[in-house]
């Protein structure tokens, strides 16, 4: 497309855009005018959102302005001043990875410390990051202070233990379980790890990337997934 | 189970029990006739929703999403879409907005209706059941009409839907709004206030709001307690922002707060309030603006993940998606309302009669297709 069309089209598009759609219909030549019309569908498709977002920008910006902090900032200078040695590896603005082993006391810390307060414990995810690390990540939210977090525990794959945080809140007694059903990640201090969605006796750790499917259960033969099927 | 004393007795109720709202089994230790514990034993419809997640590009999850919650649809839809346009920053317009706030009240009203109508089968009463069954055809046929799909729709699309508006919905919606409005009256004081039901209910299965927070238990069950918390008004999403309604929450009119009639209360207190919403969305719409319009032509999330919430009528239905940059979902995983939900039943049941254990079951609305996913 050689230079002075894309002109004339940016200017018939900046014109539709404001409202005056004949320029573009009085464009002598077929080819260019559809070029003009497609040119003018993108520009309106991404018209909103540019607009949108710029005000979201300024609205974060607003927000950092307002408060210095994150959260994340805030829960890891809180937790620094009572543990040594908790954070494991490089840190995130998105969340707080913190090593497994004093997960119980840093959780209870959470809860029950008066300005995070996380009072709720939103979610419990398992990943299964591949060479041999599974994590579980904890969605925690406070009802009085109206701030969510997210805690991430890594775990190599051969000794996957996490100490249960099941008798603080209560909700993560069947999370947990999930979690040991689909991943096999041991949380230790559990009062009742069973599998909870799958029958007790089964082989595996489903939600894990490299599982396959017994053969059969119970002298039924298990039908494997289908190649090709999407 | 644990050890069983000489007075005690070990019972089964389902999995197949018309009373348990899907294949649901509990193991219940009586002591004559009350309760001393209760074990749910989930899974018996357990479909493998996550890992077959994982191999289906993101716009086939959403019929998997339907068949979870299926009497919800529209709101399961409506969370997955959220939260995967939160993770791909996509703004969709005001029309598809409100249409989608429209969609998602009505199915709000349809799914209370049959929760509050199943809760007095639950308990005998037999007529109410049929009255709102009646009504909920009425809203089935209004979803009929925009998608042709009856129960599981496959209707809200990343950063759309997938169709507009029928010619007649706007009205047809208006009238059955109209006719129904009255009715909510009628079921009150059909259901909410028969002596039967009052005795059955009030001051059975007792829900303190700590205890509800500790379960996680969310949504109308949370609400009953007493706490005024409700993602529409709390942390926004969509353009809920925009309406004007109420949070009803228990106050104890026939027992004390958190009672099962309480639960009851606060449902249809619900339904009154989203045909309020729906009366406003249906006044704010806007003319113009293609439902098509910031629909990506192929859906690949940058890496990262998110956890994002709404407000499904069972309460805080979360989704948890990973994306690794590619157009299948690395990891997904649905924090399931009813699932935190049943967790309560051991703690809030024990102590009352067997025949409350129904009640109280009942009280919590549970959808077993969402609980095993």
């Amino acid at each position: 497309m050689s230079e002075d069309i894309q002109l004339l089209i940016d200017d018939v598009v900046a014109k539709a855009l404001a409202g005056d759609m004949d320029p573009i219909n009085n464009i002598e030549d077929r080819v260019t005018r559809s070029k003009a019309k497609a040119a003018l569908v993108k520009a309106k498709r991404f018209q909103p959102q540019i607009e949108v977002d710029s005000k979201s920008v300024q609205a974060a910006e607003k927000s950092d302005t307002e408060s210095k902090q994150t959260i994340e900032q805030i829960v890891i200078a809180s937790l620094s001043k009572n543990f040594s040695d908790f954070l494991d590896g490089e840190q995130n603005n998105d969340w707080v990875q913190i090593k497994a082993e004093n997960w119980f006391d840093i959780a209870k810390y959470l809860k029950t410390n008066e300005d995070l307060y996380f009072d709720s414990l939103q979610c419990n995810t398992g990943v299964d990051l591949e060479q041999g690390m599974l994590e579980s990540r904890y969605n925690l939210h406070s009802m009085k202070h109206l701030h969510a977090i997210e805690i991430r525990i890594k775990v190599s794959i051969e000794k996957p233990d996490i100490p249960s945080v099941e008798s603080l809140w209560r909700v993560a007694d069947w999370f947990e379980r999930e979690t040991y059903d689909m991943f096999g990640i041991n949380f230790t201090g559990h009062r009742d790890l069973r599998r909870i969605l799958l029958p007790e006796d089964w082989d595996g750790w489903p939600l894990r990337k490299n599982y396959e499917e017994q053969e059969t259960y119970h002298g039924i033969v298990v039908p494997k997934v289908k190649e090709g099927w999407e | 189970m644990g050890v069983v004393h000489g007075q005690e007795m070990v019972l089964n109720i389902g999995p197949q029990h018309p009373a348990t709202h899907g294949v649901l089994r509990l193991q219940v230790k009586t002591d004559g006739e009350v309760i001393s514990e209760i074990t749910p034993y989930l899974g018996y419809l357990h479909r493998c929703f996550e890992k077959h997640c994982e191999n289906v590009t993101y716009e086939q999850v959403i019929p998997f999403t339907d068949r979870c919650d299926y009497l919800a649809s529209m709101t399961m839809n409506f969370g997955y879409v959220v939260a995967v346009e939160k993770l791909m920053d996509i703004k969709v317009n005001d029309r598809v907005q409100h249409i989608r706030v429209i969609m998602a009240e009505l199915q709000r009203i349809a799914s209370h209706l049959l929760a509050t109508g199943v809760f007095g089968l639950d308990l005998g009463a037999f007529t109410p059941f049929l009255h709102m069954l009646r009504d909920r055809e009425r809203i089935i046929d209004l979803f009929e009409m925009t998608c042709g799909a009856r129960l599981l729709y496959n209707y809200m699309w990343v950063g759309g839907l997938s169709h507009d508006l029928p010619k007649g919905f706007v009205e047809a919606t208006l009238n059955f709004l109209d006719y129904f409005e009255p009715k909510i009256d009628e079921f009150e004081n059909l259901l909410g206030h028969n002596k039967i039901f009052v005795e059955r209910t009030a001051d059975i299965g007792i829900m303190p709001a700590e205890v509800a927070i500790n379960f996680g238990v969310t949504g109308p069950n949370l609400r009953a307690s007493g706490i005024k918390w409700d993602l529409r008004k709390d942390d926004p999403y969509s353009i809920y922002d925009k309406f004007d309604f109420d949070i009803p929450v228990g106050q104890g009119i026939k027992g004390t707060i958190g009672d099962s009639w309480d639960r009851f209360y606060v449902r249809l207190q619900e339904i009154r309030e989203s045909v309020k919403i729906v009366r406003q969305a249906i006044d704010q719409l806007p003319k113009d603006g293609d439902v098509h319009q910031s629909m990506p032509k192929k859906i690949r999330p940058p890496k990262g993940s998110i956890y994002s919430r709404t407000e499904s009528p069972r309460g805080d239905l979360g989704y948890y998606i990973e994306s690794d940059g590619s157009d299948t979902p690395s990891r997904l995983k649905m924090r399931s309302p009813a699932f935190t939900a049943l967790g309560v039943l051991d703690e809030i049941a024990g102590g009352w009669l067997m025949s409350d254990v129904l009640a109280i079951l009942g009280s919590l609305d549970i959808v077993l297709g969402e609980i095993d996913r």
